[in-house]
């Protein structure tokens, strides 16, 4: 057996530096830092300053061939063969049956090139979906991203020498003071993505934060960026829900997880489109935000209204922004209308040990809006 | 044109008879130039006629044979309800037939107990096989549900199974014979017998039944009935591909280029066949696809025809019988496992009906043929099918000769098709899985194509010469039009 190793990104040795906690987590088997001073203290500086956040995780693959649009077209739930190159959009990849398999950009780089970005891997399913289309596929993981985040990303952008002339759900491949960057905008929290050989990492990474010195630029770990995500309302594969995984599972719903918006009905040949033409109207729950008035419950505590259970939560978290405990939750859609009252068993606590059931409010997604986001 | 039917076997007839019955313009497209399917009979030497594949019919559903008037078309049977005779090489061979009591004291020559047990046994498998008949015959009525019993079998294996019921090995290896698809150690394997014992209650054709000249003379009276429907048959129309536009079926396009437009197309596809089609791509789902390519048949059948100058002689049995070759269960048990290997299995099953014996004509006078069918066997064999065609041939011979001492001698000619040579002339089958026994009948004859039907014997649980896929598939397609 190959014994684990910490599989370092590009911006390794700068995190190391920076991680000040030495607290790190693995995702999609890629060693990140969790934090490097203070989760709430970087979640709070994405809201009102800037952050760099190490996205390298992020599952990406490149497609090529010339039948490469026929076969997103039987994959991905949206139309991508009127994109531009440069463009991209976000969509979904369902199973069979209709549940969500995997959700992320699809982005066009040539007239038969396509890259496909997500935040879980499922590359069995698109590997074994490609063979008829004779499409390739190229893995891009090695690469290192870093995404700007916060109100003066922009400004720290210039100050990088960077163009900041980007529309939202769009990239550029562009030669960066000697260094081959793509610059894109795919993020859900507003700013930037920078994209770069592995060898570049460090190079970027420093520019990136000598330029954003004076904007109170700092290193951001995956549970600030995770807070965020909560705060916007995405649910995400693997971490907020389990995707399906057998390749002919009804579940889970796109509906339940608010994520019809990346479905296009008219689009009429992707995979899983007749089961879930057939099965949205009778899914019984949606996705809704909860503001809880007592300590983060624990994924799937159920939700009461008036003692009978309407639904449960999935993540949740306490939101610095906020300034209280808030949670993604699957509630029927009966009681899912904001401002619905609910009970929940609060998970126990020292400080109040008497307390046996805390309450709820059932609120709009996203909890907090950024003004340039891109809603997924 | 308001069908298509493409391919011409027995199913493929059924439906476009039925369809052109209802009123509809039928025609029918089979790339062959002859009708039929698998379902034929071929001179195989001079003066000798034999069975090409199916060499008795254990399925034929009764509704199509009245229905379709078949015995008016000139269907008759040579014989009807063939007993079961099981070859032992002791020579105390078993003779299975409806009398249950006549079993039971055949059976007690090998264990008096298993002679208590048979008809507790017949007993129970058809209180199974009557709670299964709705589901398997025919299109459940609602509210039907699946019986609490049948959900137990699913569990259970066959070996295991008939381990709790009988002791003697030659009971258990005759049982198990009929339900030689799966190996008898795969859960769910006793299904495949429940499902047998619903097609001994179809009548008696459906027992073992032989028709009067073969079995291409079921072709004969099916393709009469298709001309009195006035169904168009078409022979050496070999389809290209099938035309769908928006998600529906809109005609087929020959190889040579020519286009038929037709609303409804039903074809005698198998899924793969379906996912080897360019529609087929596009329309299964990637699961789908990816689960079929992954589920090439591991197991497969192989049929030698055998011209003999005299009788042969099976230690007394009835010669019209249906004659089971098979040591113990564990037979199955290892052929499966060496199938599923690629290697030839050690000791082989073999099923053997002598033709001749019920209908003289097909061989010249006072000789025979005697057709085999052995099962399982690899699909795929390590080094190559071609190879290992004279061995199989001399194997088969062999241990024939040991329950029927001379017949070897009397050996005229031969001819053998290898699992390779029927996937070449019919197509690949798909794998008889335990889901697809259990699977209902529109899960079988619907495709992901609005008003593309499966009609073949791959929409069948068990694939067999019933007809009744065609007639349920028609009947799918009738009443889409309805609608």
């Amino acid at each position: 057996m190959k014994k684990p190793v910490v599989r370092a990104t590009p911006f390794h040795a700068r995190a190391a530096a920076a991680n000040l906690e030495n607290t790190w987590v693995t995702r999609n088997g890629i060693t990140l830092a969790s934090s490097y001073a203070d989760a709430n203290d970087e979640a709070l500086a994405a809201r009102l300053r800037v952050v760099i956040a190490d996205i390298s995780w992020r599952w990406r693959v490149m497609l090529e061939g010339p039948r490469v649009v026929e076969f997103l077209a039987k994959l991905v739930t949206r139309d991508v063969s009127k994109l531009a190159p440069g463009t991209a959009l976000k969509a979904l990849w369902l199973s069979d049956g209709g549940g969500v398999r995997g959700a992320g950009v699809i982005a066009r780089y040539g007239r038969e090139s396509f890259l496909i970005a997500a935040s879980a891997p499922d590359m069995g399913w698109i590997a074994q979906a490609t063979v008829p289309y004779d499409v390739k596929l190229r893995d891009m993981n090695e690469e290192g991203g870093l995404a700007i985040v916060g109100p003066t990303a922009q400004a720290t952008l210039q100050a990088a020498q960077l163009p900041v002339d980007l529309e939202p759900l769009a990239f550029r491949k562009l030669s960066w003071r000697g260094i081959e960057v793509t610059l894109s905008r795919f993020g859900e929290h507003g700013g930037f993505e920078i994209w770069c050989a592995p060898d570049d990492g460090v190079l970027v990474w420093d520019r990136i934060a000598r330029a954003g010195e004076s904007f109170g630029l700092e290193p951001a770990g995956v549970a600030a960026m995770d807070m965020l995500d909560l705060e916007a309302g995405i649910a995400r594969p693997e971490r907020d829900y389990e995707p399906a995984r057998d390749g002919t599972a009804s579940g889970p719903s796109p509906v339940a997880l608010g994520l019809e918006s990346l479905i296009d009905v008219e689009h009429q040949v992707f995979n899983g489109r007749a089961a879930y033409l057939a099965s949205r109207e009778k899914e019984p729950k949606r996705l809704a935000g909860i503001e809880i008035d007592s300590d983060t419950p624990a994924p799937f505590t159920p939700l009461l209204l008036k003692g009978r259970v309407v639904g449960h939560t999935l993540r949740s978290v306490w939101s610095p922004a906020l300034r209280r405990a808030i949670a993604l939750a699957q509630i029927d859609v009966s009681c899912f209308a904001p401002g619905t009252k609910l009970t929940l068993t609060p998970p126990p606590s020292l400080a109040v040990p008497e307390l046996r059931t805390a309450s709820a409010c059932v609120t709009a997604l996203p909890f907090l809006k950024v003004p340039d986001s891109i809603a997924p | 044109m308001s069908a298509i039917v493409v391919g011409g076997g027995v199913n493929g007839l059924v439906a476009a008879t039925y369809l052109a019955r209802a009123g509809r313009k039928v025609v029918l497209l089979e790339a062959k130039d002859a009708l039929g399917g698998a379902c034929a009979t071929t001179t195989f030497a001079t003066g000798f006629k034999g069975p090409t594949i199916a060499h008795a019919l254990t399925a034929l559903d009764p509704r199509v044979v009245a229905e379709l008037k078949l015995a008016r078309r000139g269907l008759k049977f040579a014989v009807r309800d063939m007993p079961t005779v099981a070859l032992r090489a002791d020579g105390k061979h078993l003779v299975i037939g409806r009398d249950v009591r006549a079993t039971a004291r055949g059976i007690a020559a090998h264990s008096r107990a298993d002679a208590e047990a048979w008809p507790r046994f017949r007993r129970e498998l058809f209180d199974l096989a009557r709670a299964m008949r709705p589901f398997w015959w025919d299109e459940p009525k609602r509210g039907w549900n699946l019986p609490p019993t049948i959900a137990t079998l699913r569990r259970q294996n066959l070996a295991a199974w008939l381990d709790s019921r009988f002791e003697s090995d030659a009971v258990k290896a005759a049982v198990a014979c009929d339900a030689s698809g799966l190996s008898p150690l795969v859960p769910g394997s006793p299904l495949l017998l429940v499902w047998r014992g619903c097609q001994e209650m179809c009548g008696l054709q459906s027992a073992a039944a032989i028709p009067l000249g073969g079995p291409g003379a079921l072709v004969d009276a099916l393709t009469a009935a298709a001309k009195v429907a006035s169904v168009e048959l078409r022979t050496g129309a070999h389809v290209a591909d099938i035309l769908v536009k928006d998600g529906a079926a809109t005609g087929v396009v020959l190889e040579s280029g020519e286009e038929i437009v037709a609303k409804r197309v039903l074809a005698s596809l198998s899924h793969s066949q379906l996912l080897a089609t360019k529609a087929g791509r596009s329309a299964l789902g990637i699961g789908e696809s990816t689960a079929l390519e992954r589920s090439v048949p591991a197991v497969a059948s192989a049929k030698v025809l055998l011209a003999l100058n005299a009788a042969p002689n099976f230690g007394g049995s009835p010669s019209r019988g249906r004659f089971l070759l098979a040591d113990k269960i564990e037979t199955f048990v290892t052929a499966h496992a060496a199938s599923r290997a690629g290697c030839m299995p050690e000791e082989l099953a073999l099923e053997v009906v002598v033709p001749t014996a019920a209908d003289p004509a097909l061989a010249p006078m006072g000789q025979h043929v005697v057709s085999i069918r052995i099962a399982p066997l690899p699909r795929h064999l390590a080094g190559s099918w071609d190879a290992a065609k004279a061995p199989l041939a001399a194997k088969a011979i062999a241990a024939l000769e040991r329950c029927a001492p001379g017949l070897a001698r009397h050996v005229t000619a031969a001819q053998v098709l290898t699992p390779d040579d029927i996937a070449k002339r019919y197509g690949e089958e798909d794998e008889v899985t335990v889901e697809r026994v259990m699977s209902d009948w529109p899960s079988r004859i619907l495709t992901p194509i609005k008003g593309l039907f499966l009609c073949g014997a791959a929409s069948e649980p068990v694939g067999a010469v019933s007809g009744r896929a065609g007639r349920i598939a028609a009947a799918h397609a009738l009443r889409e039009a309805a609608k």
